[in-house]
């Protein structure tokens, strides 16, 4: 019988549904003055198998748009993009040597860089909003 | 633009939930439960690739010498039943496309690449070789992997090592394109029912051409436009063993000209100590050499990064330079295969 564990697909639901998302398929979520970044479920669908993610430097400081980290797939390389100008405060050390987390959980354990936001700008779409975007 | 063509088992790829691709002017699976899942199943077990993409022309017998004088090996003594790689060259003594042709008593199967089909059919009435063209008639599926033949000698019987049989419904060859041992069969398409439940009762796992990608190149086999195009020889390719061809033909010339002075690009393996892909593009320095990635991707079963990088001479280093996004990265050129 197949057993469906409704308290792990809420809580995956959770994790996709309450942070904003941008139209280069980046998540972001927002405490107080830091935002963790990572990418989409869907982004990382259509990158398939990760296997290296280049990360940037504590300190180093990006403005909006700025390419932060590079993620590199069997098929393709692709780039995620710094959501609002921050600086850079933490990044996901085990995706050095378990890049496909960020496949099997993207926007949990998956996530990639948090950041201390210098300007604010929180235009992402939410996530209704994304899922009519890549539909 | 012509229209993109689906093959004849794409309502099946469809259930299977295949992510697709445009190649070659098809639409094919690309993957389904992941490159790197398929590419070890397939090292592992046993799985099947949809490539009824690539052109398949029946050619009679008749017209054995007139194609010897295209290709750079020997299909004139070649026994009946076996397999044979080849080229088809040009006047500079570059590749046209790398074929495939399973010769039989009294035809032979041209398996040519599904980008090249239009050009490798124009060419031949060109030269005026009459063939039948089977491509939209008949579907081709490789099985393979360490359990390939044992799985399928339930369906068939086994040819050796690069030969190839055929039944009333398969025409086949122990031949394929993953560095594993298995079959490749072609099927007429209103044959195929039976091929596709005997797939799904024996559990051979589908997978798509991103993994056949990355197997072929963990095998080190060269891919027609990047290892093998109009610019490059089987010389500077390093597919020298190929030029079984003893006598004149199209480019011959030029190609033992290539030999002799070794005067020639060369293709050469490469390996990178870390996950950072080498893309297609990507430029290289040997020294003071030039060079450029034809291919480059990971390799899952070294879980590093790989590739072919064909450099303007023979480099006096193993040493390799990479331009990576504006890195420098360095890698070396390997002298034995990936797989060991």
């Amino acid at each position: 019988m197949l057993m469906v564990d409704f308290q792990q697909l809420n809580l995956d639901r959770r994790k996709m549904t309450e942070k904003k998302y941008l139209e280069t398929h980046e998540w972001y979520s927002l405490t107080e003055n830091t935002i963790t970044i990572g990418i989409s479920d869907y982004a990382q669908g259509e990158l398939g198998d990760i296997v290296f993610v280049t990360m940037p430097e504590v300190g180093q400081e990006f403005s909006k748009g700025d390419s932060m980290v590079e993620v590199e797939a069997t098929k393709t390389v692709a780039e995620a993009y710094a959501p609002m100008d921050c600086v850079v405060v933490e990044i996901n050390s085990s995706l050095d040597s378990e890049p496909e987390i960020i496949n099997s959980d993207p926007c949990g354990e998956g996530w990639m860089v948090k950041a201390e936001v210098k300007n604010l700008d929180d235009s992402g779409m939410l996530y209704q909003e994304y899922e009519n975007f890549i539909s | 633009m012509p229209n993109i063509k689906y093959s004849p088992l794409h309502s099946l790829h469809v259930k299977n939930k295949a992510k697709f691709i445009e190649f070659g002017g098809w639409t094919m699976p690309f993957s389904y439960k992941g490159t790197i899942k398929e590419h070890q199943f397939v090292r592992q077990n046993s799985g099947y690739f949809d490539v009824s993409h690539m052109g398949r022309l029946l050619i009679d017998k008749a017209y054995l010498q007139k194609i010897s004088s295209l290709i750079c090996s020997d299909l004139i003594e070649l026994k009946s039943g076996k397999a044979l790689y080849s080229i088809f060259t040009n006047e500079k003594g570059s590749a046209l496309d790398d074929v495939i042709f399973w010769k039989y008593d009294d035809y032979i199967l041209l398996i040519c690449n599904a980008a090249n089909t239009d050009k490798i059919t124009n060419y031949l009435q060109t030269e005026e070789i009459i063939f039948q063209d089977l491509t939209e008639k008949t579907a081709l599926v490789a099985v393979q992997g360490p359990e390939a033949i044992s799985n399928l000698k339930a369906l068939l019987p086994i040819p050796d090592s690069f030969s190839c049989l055929s039944n009333d419904i398969y025409t086949y060859a122990r031949t394929g394109y993953t560095g594993e041992d298995g079959l490749e069969i072609m099927v007429n398409v209103e044959d195929l029912d039976e091929l596709i439940s005997f797939l799904l009762q024996n559990e051979i796992e589908p997978c798509g051409l991103g993994a056949r990608d990355t197997l072929r190149l963990e095998a080190a086999l060269p891919l027609y436009g990047f290892e093998l195009t109009e610019d490059i020889s089987p010389v500077e390719a390093g597919l020298k063993w190929t030029l079984s061809n003893k006598n004149k033909y199209r480019g011959s010339d030029v190609i033992n000209e290539q030999i002799r002075t070794g005067h020639h690009k060369v293709l050469k393996k490469f390996s990178i100590d870390s996950r950072n892909i080498a893309r297609t593009g990507t430029k290289v320095k040997a020294g003071n050499i030039n060079g450029i990635v034809t291919s480059g991707n990971f390799s899952p079963i070294l879980q590093k990064s790989i590739g072919f990088v064909l450099l303007e001479s023979q480099p006096d280093t193993d040493l390799l330079e990479f331009e990576i996004r504006g890195k420098f990265i360095e890698g070396n050129i390997l002298k034995k295969r990936f797989l060991s």
